[in-house]
């Protein structure tokens, strides 16, 4: 292993790689709130399809109340002789105003809107309930019969879910991209700026990976240095942000789980940067001597 | 041993700056290089302290032919050289103490006792008192001092010197003589590249001619080499 001293100059305020640690905080920053973003949409995706898995709604509507409420004893009668259905449940005129209150606000529903009756079901979970067949059993007994299977566009927001976590992680991959491309840039420049002292050390016997180690650990400090503050940063955006959802739009949004787990694993972003930056700088060193004699 | 085989070199495949160069120097010899600006002497050192590879020939230094060591094997062998660059080359972010000691660091040393001896060589050719001063508040005979106390501080093999008393004043530029002919006497091999032809004369080493990149080898003016100095030259 070769012996390892800072030779390097102090940075001077005109050098480009002063710049470094505010890029690798931006860089930071931006990695994390993109991660951060992808854990939130998972986390409430979960929570949200979790809770919708293997449940059907029946919506019967009609202008007549008594009608309706009629036919929905009905057709709870015939869901519960069914095969592959849990439970059959009415709701309550309650549970549908609390439903309806994020969007016509508490004490709006009145008596004289159409308020469907609904059944929620809930099937086993290895059961296979044929739809098509339940639904035209049940417009036998109401024409106005509407079945919700939410299996059928929970698929098309697992779509959305995923093509939002590819984006982030492509946002990510570009970001990444980015900070190798600008750390080459920066060890470039502090070597053109020192190609003196490089030469030097070079024509005194000074092995390339001396000269590199020099510079690895200037560079690794930077993107530490950098990735925390852009880590504090991502954070205090985050929180910052949850908390006005929370508190503008409580009850039209719910709120996922926070995944403290995986978010904890952020910590590591500034390591990650900090290596990355390490290593990038130590290669470009490595291939610039390559090419003196 | 130094011995060079019918070496040319040229830059970026233009003419030849050297061509077609041999000569062997023994071990702990002295020889100075001499010839007129543009005539290749600069080339020369580059080539013996491994800062460039010939186009041909071969060049056998430490019992190896150095124009074809891998790349690697280079550095350790650098370290073997000791040199004095024309414009001497110091870091200018270290002080004058780092400077000297960048040789000894690089060979891994570190400590108080690099300090003290790099100290007691800085003290030795008259810069006491600008140890730790930066090169660019040093003058031009103080730079040139403390670029060869760099270069000798390891006792190198061989040590090549590129206009090493261009900027000291008579009295120093014999100090700094007296300071290689000592280091020779150990058994280092020293090239001094220089136009000052008293210095030649004075202290009598034989002496490579370059003359447009070609070499005619003169033998030197005095059988025994050395400095007529006063006795406390070398002690003041």
């Amino acid at each position: 292993m070769s012996a390892s001293f800072d030779f390097l100059p102090k940075v001077k305020n005109r050098e480009a790689t002063k710049l470094l640690p505010w890029v690798m905080a931006i860089m930071v920053y931006l990695s994390a709130l993109a991660a951060t973003g992808s854990l939130l949409l998972h986390s409430g995706f979960d929570d949200w399809a979790s809770s919708l898995q293997g449940r059907i709604t029946v919506q019967i509507t009609g202008e007549d109340r008594d009608e309706i409420i009629v036919q929905s004893l009905e057709i709870q009668q015939l869901l519960r002789t069914t095969p592959g259905i849990l439970t059959v449940r009415i709701l309550s005129d309650q549970e549908i105003s609390e439903l309806l209150e994020p969007w016509l606000g508490a004490g709006n529903v009145t008596d004289d809107l159409p308020i469907p009756v609904m059944i929620d079901l809930e099937t086993a979970e290895d059961a296979y309930v044929n739809l098509d067949a339940l639904e035209s059993k049940i417009k036998g007994i109401s024409e106005n019969v509407y079945v919700d299977d939410h299996a059928r566009w929970l698929g098309h927001f697992y779509n959305l879910a995923y093509t939002v976590e590819y984006t982030a992680l492509g946002i990510l991959v570009m970001i990444l991209l980015a900070s190798v491309s600008i750390v080459i840039f920066g060890t470039k420049s502090s070597m053109s700026e020192h190609k003196n002292t490089i030469e030097i050390m070079h024509l005194m016997g000074a092995q390339d990976q001396m000269i590199a180690k020099a510079y690895q650990n200037r560079f690794m400090y930077y993107g530490l240095k950098g990735g925390i503050a852009g880590l504090v940063f991502s954070f205090l955006t985050v929180f910052g942000l949850l908390s006005l959802i929370q508190n503008l739009a409580s009850g039209l949004v719910e709120m996922p789980t926070l995944p403290y787990l995986k978010l904890a694993s952020l910590l590591l972003f500034p390591i990650f940067f900090a290596l990355l930056t390490m290593l990038t700088a130590r290669i470009t060193v490595i291939r610039a001597l390559g090419r003196m004699v | 041993m130094v011995e060079f085989r019918n070496v040319s070199m040229s830059y970026n495949k233009g003419f030849d700056v050297l061509n077609d160069i041999s000569f062997k120097l023994e071990t702990g010899s002295m020889h100075f290089l001499t010839g007129p600006s543009g005539a290749g002497k600069t080339s020369l050192l580059k080539l013996m302290y491994l800062a460039n590879r010939p186009n041909s020939g071969e060049i056998i230094m430490f019992c190896r032919d150095v124009a074809k060591a891998a790349r690697e094997d280079l550095p350790k062998l650098r370290r073997r050289i000791g040199v004095v660059f024309q414009d001497f080359r110091l870091l200018d972010h270290m002080s004058a103490v780092d400077n000297v000691a960048l040789p000894l660091r690089i060979a891994g040393g570190s400590g108080p006792q690099i300090v003290e001896h790099v100290e007691e060589l800085l003290s030795w050719v008259g810069l006491d008192d600008r140890m730790l001063a930066n090169p660019s508040t040093l003058s031009g005979g103080e730079k040139q001092r403390v670029a060869i106390a760099r270069a000798v501080i390891r006792r190198p093999d061989i040590l090549l010197a590129d206009e090493p008393t261009g900027n000291v004043d008579p009295e120093m530029s014999e100090r700094l003589m007296y300071l290689f002919v000592e280091l020779n006497k150990l058994g280092t091999t020293i090239v001094i590249a220089t136009h000052d032809n008293n210095l030649v004369e004075k202290i009598g080493a034989p002496r490579l001619h370059l003359e447009g990149g070609k070499l005619l080898h003169l033998e030197g003016t005095k059988k025994n080499i050395g400095l007529n100095l006063d006795k406390d030259a070398g002690q003041s």
